[in-house]
């Protein structure tokens, strides 16, 4: 948890920009949405895009026809990413291992098409434009005006670290553990008497509206909800930064969104056929580094403790000799 | 002690796995004295195509002009991946890091609006060459400037000079992207065919992603029409024009393609395919008029390659935004747009002006027919001019009401 | 009612190329339990070597035979140097792999042949159209359809009257069963690998001259791969043939009836053939 906060502190510093700092806190939201579906219950779903997406409709058309505040547009993205999650996922949850995978991902493509066909309402694919973002206000005391891109950036921070808390408690909670479980052996689970369908819906939910919060994240951060957060290589683009990150940790998310987003960025601005370094990327990662990034911090800090650990044994015994 | 001490350590080493960002830290130089000028293109991704071309334009406009100009730019060039949210983010890293306010290019109408509403809020200036009419019509803003013709324009001048041409061509089949645009270009079509009396026999709209336009265009020769007009753009207007000719589909009706993307657009279809196809165009390697025949100079010599709508929109938005600045004397967006409205100035159309009203830019939109390959006077010589001319929406007409 | 002959035609045509990148697809997943998100840009190498071949040497038939045998050899080369170690691993990780392979050479591709498409022109024999009275159809499209049939029935006879078939249609059952036979587990993996890459790239050389080459057209490959495998069931090979053909037919004459909606739908059906007979139409449960 600590660390997350640091990491917080630190990305606009480090960053040389706090609109990249932003993206990337973004896509850690995404990222610990498809963490908790894929790393706890061992679901790979494709439909990640669809929350994004109808997060960051609602949230953008919350602002502009309903004049709610911030709160407002949160609340929206929570609450019809929720539904969303709950349609999907209630169907799809029937089917298991590849028939699970490839039914998400016929609903992602079926919602990027009802997106696009309602120009009227989404703007089609000139995207919602001109989402306002208004200040931050409390029974109408204004906290923050998030008209500078630190006061935005920090909003967004705020978000991640009260979801990252909100997480860390579901995941080590009783509820947390019967994840796991249906994960490891989802049968044994059953012959034991839980409903892992219901637990696997209620995960699915959680996770759609983690991620539609995100999408709404991103409309207040650009000023605009484009028909790409709803189109099926934004899943995939969520379930790559969660493998690389790590899909068994939920700071793998913080690692994974951050390396994607600066590498990506930094990437594209040298080489326009960054793509190929990124196709490398995932081969090793998947090929080699199955943990992520995580597993590669983990092993790190192994290595560095036992190295620590024998040189005090080293240091006592022979403090212990001259005394 | 020790347990906590070993835990913070841990958690600073986590952290401290995201300074990947010393090799970014150095790239946070603010520019000073020089004036940045950021270039936006898709140079990845599915449009890689047609970035690629706009970027080379706006770069050979800055290495050539600048100095000319008595301007001292930094160039910058950013990938916008063909994706909207990559794109607007990228220029909002730009404004903070690089705090630049001169944009150009952008080639996806879904980016350039976006982009717009941002530079315009940073109070920068835009210039664009994309379709949708919105960048001058319902979404314009001081800050937006676009070189291109856009659809009414572009129906106008092809469909009916085709109408002249052919008096007994009266029933017309549209095929059109079920894209905002593709709507607004169906929509002028169908203005015109109402008033000019022709039949539109039918309309198939298809698909963003669609590659097979065989079902389509079984529909079009069922319905028997004098002109097949096609209203889709890049990779799908070749196919659909591909497989017309492959349906034998030339020889039983005209064929217009109302929005090509010039040269590398020409070199993909072919000259077999291309012959006796009507194409309409905003610009082309052939159009005879002085400010044209420097630019064609100066691409063969300083890059060694035929100019083309591509390259050329990329040259003309950057040539432009720096045109502002020494107009204006000075490198403060705000007098930049104002000496930018109204700039009358030889451009390659012609002579072209850039309304103050709605930003637009007045330029010729061209039909061309595509000529058979024992005429060509050269590999790259695939398209002759037939007419051209200006028609754009009176203000009373526009949508833009700008503040 | 000339019409919608045409447009089922068109759908025969779109639907035997449809078949050739599934029957691959279907066959690795059925045997080897691998997701092959690089299926696709086998498609993408077929297309491109097509052009590539037919313009050095004005053959359309070399590329034709060369292509896809090249394409196979490849996948020969990529499966038993390192994809064979992702067997056992999960499919996310398979997916992830393979997804990147992809990438690496779509981007390959740009890096050789430019990011603009290309023209591959049919070659002489079949240019231009068969005329019967009012009706026209391209001669390659027609050409098209004959050939996958004869491929087609070519597959079947290696399936049901080949050693080699018969091993692969007991490993769609089960591949420790067939192992425990004494037969080479691993050889036989590599051989399907291959075979789908060559079926795959097969397709792409076939649809150059209908659609071009262009370097972004594999995930569109690998998206109808997947619902025509759904569709037809996995590991089955009348169901990848009854699949595409069906999509085809589907997708054409969608496109007379409600013409933005004719891609939807075949996700739809996707979705509904998941949820209701997941089998699909051949496969087994």
């Amino acid at each position: 948890m600590l660390a997350s906060i640091a990491a917080v502190v630190v990305l606009p510093l480090i960053l040389p920009s706090v609109a990249m700092a932003t993206e990337v806190v973004v896509f850690i939201v995404a990222t610990l949405g498809c963490n908790l579906l894929l790393g706890y219950v061992g679901l790979l779903s494709f439909g990640q895009a669809i929350s994004f997406g109808v997060g960051a409709y609602a949230c953008g058309l919350a602002l502009i026809h309903l004049h709610v505040g911030v709160w407002g547009g949160l609340f929206a993205a929570l609450i019809c990413s929720a539904i969303a999650g709950l349609v999907v996922g209630a169907l799809s949850i029937q089917k298991r291992g590849i028939y699970f995978v490839m039914l998400t991902f016929a609903f992602s493509q079926m919602f990027y098409f009802i997106a696009y066909a309602m120009a009227g309402v989404t703007g089609g694919d000139n995207g919602l434009l001109n989402v306002p973002r208004p200040p931050l206000t409390v029974f109408g005391v204004t906290l923050l005006s998030l008209a500078t891109p630190l006061s935005m950036y920090s909003m967004a921070a705020i978000v991640f670290l009260i979801l990252f808390a909100f997480l860390r408690r579901v995941v080590a909670s009783p509820f947390g553990s019967t994840l796991i479980a249906i994960r490891e052996n989802e049968e044994r689970a059953i012959a034991v008497g839980y409903n892992t369908r219901i637990f696997k819906i209620i995960a699915f939910v959680f996770s759609s509206w983690v991620t539609g919060i995100a999408g709404a994240l991103y409309a207040l951060f650009l000023n605009f909800a484009p028909l790409s957060n709803i189109d099926v290589s934004m899943s995939e683009r969520i379930i790559i930064m969660t493998i690389v990150g790590g899909a068994n940790s939920l700071f793998g998310s913080v690692l994974g969104a951050t390396f994607y987003v600066v590498v990506g960025n930094l990437l594209s601005s040298v080489w326009p056929r960054w793509l190929l370094v990124l196709g490398i990327i995932l081969i090793v990662v998947a090929g080699y580094l199955r943990g992520g990034l995580w597993s590669g911090v983990e092993w790190t800090w192994q290595r560095l403790r036992a190295r620590w650990a024998v040189a005090g044994a080293i240091e006592q015994r022979e403090d212990g000799g001259d005394a | 002690m020790k347990l906590s001490r070993r835990k913070f350590v841990k958690d600073a080493a986590a952290g401290a796995m995201l300074v990947g960002g010393a090799p970014a830290m150095l790239g946070r130089a603010f520019a000073a004295e020089k004036v940045r000028l950021c270039s936006l293109n898709p140079l990845s991704g599915a449009f890689a195509g047609v970035g690629k071309p706009g970027e080379a334009g706006a770069h050979l406009a800055i290495q050539a002009l600048a100095k000319d100009y008595g301007l001292d730019i930094d160039y910058v060039s950013i990938d916008s991946e063909g994706n909207p949210g990559r794109g607007v983010a990228k220029v909002l890293a730009e404004i903070q890091q690089g705090g630049t306010k001169f944009f150009a290019g952008a080639i996806l109408s879904s980016v350039a609006l976006a982009v717009g509403a941002e530079v315009h809020k940073a109070g920068g200036v835009f210039f664009t060459s994309v379709g949708a009419d919105e960048v001058t019509g319902a979404n314009c803003n001081r800050s937006m400037f676009r070189w291109s013709v856009p659809t009414y324009g572009a129906i106008q001048e092809t469909v009916v000079p085709l109408i002249a041409m052919f008096p007994d061509a009266k029933r017309w089949y549209t095929i059109t992207p079920k894209y905002v645009f593709g709507d607004s270009l169906l929509r002028n079509a169908v203005d015109v065919f109402k008033q000019k009396g022709m039949e539109h026999v039918g309309n198939s709209y298809h698909s963003l992603t669609e590659t097979e336009f065989s079902g389509y265009l079984t529909n079009a020769a069922a319905a028997k029409p004098d002109v097949l007009l096609l209203l889709n753009f890049g990779s799908q207007s070749t196919n659909t024009l591909r497989q017309a000719a492959d349906f034998g589909l030339k020889q039983k009706m005209k064929i217009v393609m109302v929005w090509a993307a010039g040269l590398e657009q020409y070199q993909e279809i072919g000259s077999d395919i291309l012959d006796g196809v009507y194409v309409g165009c905003q610009y082309d390697v052939t159009i005879d008029s002085p400010g044209n025949k420097k630019i064609v100079e100066l691409f063969k010599r300083d890059a060694n390659r035929i100019s083309s709508y591509g390259s050329v929109a990329g040259y003309i938005c950057a040539d432009l935004v720096m045109r502002g600045m020494k107009a204006a004397g000075s490198a403060e967006p705000a007098a930049v747009i104002k000496a930018l409205e109204g700039m009358k100035y030889e451009g390659p159309t012609g002579d072209e002006e850039i309304q103050a009203f709605d930003h637009q830019c007045v330029k010729n939109y061209y039909l061309l027919k595509g000529k058979p390959a024992a005429q060509k006077k050269s590999s790259d010589d695939y398209v002759e001019i037939v007419s051209f001319g200006k028609s754009f929406l009176t203000q009373a007409q526009s949508l833009c009401k700008m503040a | 009612m000339n019409l919608y002959l045409i447009q089922v035609l068109n759908g025969l045509g779109i639907g035997m190329i449809y078949f050739l990148i599934a029957v691959g697809l279907s066959v690795i997943f059925g045997i080897m339990n691998f997701v092959n998100f690089a299926h696709g840009a086998f498609y993408l190498l077929g297309a491109y070597l097509c052009y590539a071949i037919a313009a050095a040497t004005d053959s359309f038939w070399l590329a034709l035979a060369v292509g896809p045998l090249a394409i196979g050899a490849l996948a020969w080369a990529a499966e038993t140097r390192f994809l064979c170690r992702l067997y056992r691993v999960e499919h996310m990780y398979q997916i992830l792999v393979t997804l990147g392979l992809a990438l690496v050479i779509q981007e390959l591709v740009v890096l050789i042949w430019g990011p603009i498409g290309t023209h591959v022109s049919a070659p002489a024999l079949f240019r231009g159209v068969l005329s019967y009275g009012d009706f026209a159809y391209p001669k390659y499209r027609l050409f098209v359809i004959g050939f996958s049939a004869v491929l087609a029935l070519t597959l079947w006879l290696l399936l049901e009257r080949t050693r080699y078939g018969a091993i692969l249609r007991a490993g769609t059952e089960s591949t420790e069963m067939v192992s425990l036979l004494g037969i080479d587990i691993f050889r036989l993996f590599s051989l399907t690998f291959a075979l789908g890459a060559y079926l795959a790239g097969l397709a792409g050389v076939l649809a150059a001259p209908i659609r071009g080459a262009e370097p972004f057209m594999g995930p569109e490959a690998l998206t109808i791969a997947f619902v025509v495998v759904v569709i037809g069931g996995m590991g089955s090979f009348a169901g990848a043939l009854a699949g595409g053909l069906l999509v085809g037919v589907v997708q054409s004459v969608m496109s007379s009836l409600w013409s933005e909606g004719a891609n939807v739908m075949i996700y739809v059906a996707m979705a509904l053939v998941i949820l209701l007979r997941p089998r699909g139409l051949f496969g087994r449960t």
